[in-house]
């Protein structure tokens, strides 16, 4: 045993105090984060102008901007369209190993069309796809292609599967657009690109390519939804933090310096109501605005309770496009069809099933190795692992087989 | 009966004794037949040997994503047929090994190597399991097997075997059958009286 717990014990247990008091803290300040939106509902215009100032002093990113009226307007929507068809993509990969037998990774997109309403069986796929060739696993530097390269590679697959497959799904529906298409994905629908990226051009291309797909989707008549599960998000809590203050104390220093910290959002909306949604938000981020700038539309989000009974909030995020936000009818019909998809509670069905035939165990990705250890050694290759994976492999608990 | 070769899945784990199948579904949704108690199949391996085998077991593993949605009680109609049919729920098929030959030979003994993984796995059409149950030796393979509920396999088998005759000679198939099993359990008429009254087609 490589971990003595016993050398744990006293640290253990000062973990235990220091967690009660983070917890205590947390309660405190989303109770005065509640209050503080209870008492400021509206959206007015010196809030409008302070989230202006913010924007030109610090960039004030990852803050909340109200789409609507009032900060408050909780909303559920009105019964639930029968036939619905609910599509989603999930993806999952094997990284570039440079310890590992050979170069190379692997993306494997997992997919479900599912029509409510129909009493038959989804659609369901997968699409693997392996990368060896020099181009494909080195960069432009020679550098092995990295984690977050391959997840970008990833993403686009999936957003392009779901344009994809809303695309076959209107056709065969003969074009009929009285049946509503979901269109999901597991995360938010914008990709992940970190602040500091260096490569602008890059970082506009995946902001491009999903702006493609977003408005194949739009064509398609299909909604298309970034669900984001239990949410760790905080941009309403810096929109709170504006109410706060004073317009002449904004500037970069006070900023940054953050009241609610390590507080989400999810403190200050975990009295809604079950399938009950706030106020639509949109949020100040460079891949938002990226996207704007090409599109003249922005992703805008509102928080929902996936719960089926009540006290017991389950917090979702749903990312949309405006031109869904912008009609609370589309919205109430993704948040119905996703409600009711939540089987069992909690999570929607259709993205627990993409994932599932999406991910690769590592059973599977030693078979896959396996079987690449075997052709390597028909073509006359003997195939060598790094001593410190072979070493990694004859001590840690991942089998070979 | 089909007289169609149809291949049920592939060898997952195998010994000379037994082996075991692995099937995709559960449920016969794309006109395929389905693995069934007591059906004989056999694998057909690249030297050309021959092994056959019994189907003594169909097992249906449950995970954690059926158990939540028998719990939650979900009754969804699409998502209850795409756990049913789509969902690649684990399918365990056990198979005793009952015989080996080649060709048109069969001997009713052990094989003298097992099956290799991913070898494919035949049914057995009716003229296979005419020429497999011309003689009943295999029947004391069954009676000697651990783990199996003998009786019971015996009797699937044998009203297999005799449906893959044609009407006037399954009555004679199955009187001399009866015989063969009076003759090997004549110490254990219980057992025996078990099985015949299984034999009723």
């Amino acid at each position: 045993m490589a971990l003595e717990l016993n050398k744990l014990t006293a640290r253990i247990d000062e973990m235990g105090q220091v967690m009660a008091q983070r917890q205590a803290k947390h309660l405190e300040l989303s109770s005065e984060a509640r209050a503080l939106l209870k008492a400021n509902p509206a959206v007015t215009e010196e809030l409008l102008a302070k989230i202006e100032l913010a924007r030109e002093q610090d960039a004030w990113r990852r803050g909340a901007v109200p789409l609507g009226e009032a900060l408050v307007e909780p909303r559920t929507p009105e019964g639930l369209h029968t036939r619905v068809t609910l599509i989603a993509a999930d993806g999952s990969q094997i990284f570039p190993d440079s310890d590992g037998i050979s170069p190379y990774y692997l993306l494997n997109i997992g997919s479900i069309v599912l029509r409510r309403g129909s009493g038959q069986a989804p659609t369901v796929g997968s699409a693997p796809e392996i990368f060896f060739t020099d181009k494909e696993v080195y960069d432009d530097a020679n550098e092995l292609r990295t984690a977050e390269y391959v997840g970008i590679q990833r993403q686009r697959r999936e957003i392009e599967a779901l344009a994809d497959l809303a695309e076959q799904e209107r056709r065969e529906l003969g074009g009929d657009l009285s049946q509503t298409i979901l269109a999901m994905t597991d995360g938010p629908l914008l990709p992940w690109i970190r602040q500091d990226m260096n490569d602008s051009e890059a970082m506009a291309r995946e902001i491009e390519f999903t702006a493609q797909q977003l408005e194949r989707l739009h064509q398609a008549r299909a909604i298309p939804v970034g669900y984001i599960d239990n949410p760790n998000s905080a941009y309403v809590l810096r929109l709170l933090e504006l109410i706060r203050m004073k317009p002449e104390t904004i500037n970069r220093e006070t900023l940054r310096a953050y009241h609610y910290q390590h507080l989400t959002d999810r403190a200050i909306f975990d009295d809604l109501q079950p399938n009950e949604r706030t106020a639509v938000f949109t949020v100040h981020t460079d891949a938002n605005r990226r996207y704007e700038a090409l599109t003249n539309d922005r992703i805008a989000f509102v928080y929902a309770n996936m719960a089926r009974t009540k006290n017991e909030p389950v917090m979702a995020r749903l990312e949309v496009p405006s031109w869904v936000a912008e009609d609370p009818r589309e919205l109430d019909k993704a948040q119905a069809a996703i409600f009711a998809n939540c089987e069992p509670e909690g999570y929607p069905y259709v993205l627990a099933r993409a994932h599932e035939l999406a991910v690769v165990s590592a059973n599977e990705r030693a078979r896959l190795e396996e079987m690449l250890l075997g052709f390597m050694l028909q073509s006359g290759i003997l195939p060598e692992m790094s001593p410190k994976a072979r070493n990694k492999l004859l001590t840690g608990g991942r089998q070979w087989r | 009966m089909s007289d169609d070769k149809i291949r049920l899945w592939r060898v997952l784990r195998s010994s000379t004794t037994a082996f075991s199948v692995g099937c995709p579904r559960p449920q016969d949704t794309d006109g395929e037949s389905l693995p069934e108690f007591g059906a004989l199949v056999k694998v057909v391996r690249a030297n050309g040997d021959i092994i056959y085998g019994l189907i003594h077991d169909v097992r249906i593993e449950d995970d954690a994503f059926v158990r939540q949605l028998v719990a939650a009680a979900v009754d969804e109609p699409e998502i209850i047929e795409d756990q049913r049919q789509k969902r690649q729920v684990p399918i365990e098929v056990s198979v005793l090994a009952v015989g080996h030959g080649r060709d048109l030979d069969v001997y009713h003994r052990l094989p003298p190597q097992p099956p290799g993984a991913l070898d494919d796995v035949i049914l057995c059409n009716a003229a296979e399991m005419v020429r497999f149950s011309e003689r009943q030796d295999w029947l004391r393979i069954v009676l000697a097997a651990p783990n199996v509920s003998a009786e019971q396999l015996i009797g699937a088998a044998l009203r297999r075997t005799a449906l893959s005759r044609p009407p006037d000679q399954r009555n004679a198939y199955l009187v001399g059958a009866g015989r063969e099993l009076a003759r090997l359990l004549a110490d254990d008429l219980v057992r025996l009286d078990g099985i015949l009254r299984q034999l009723r087609l």
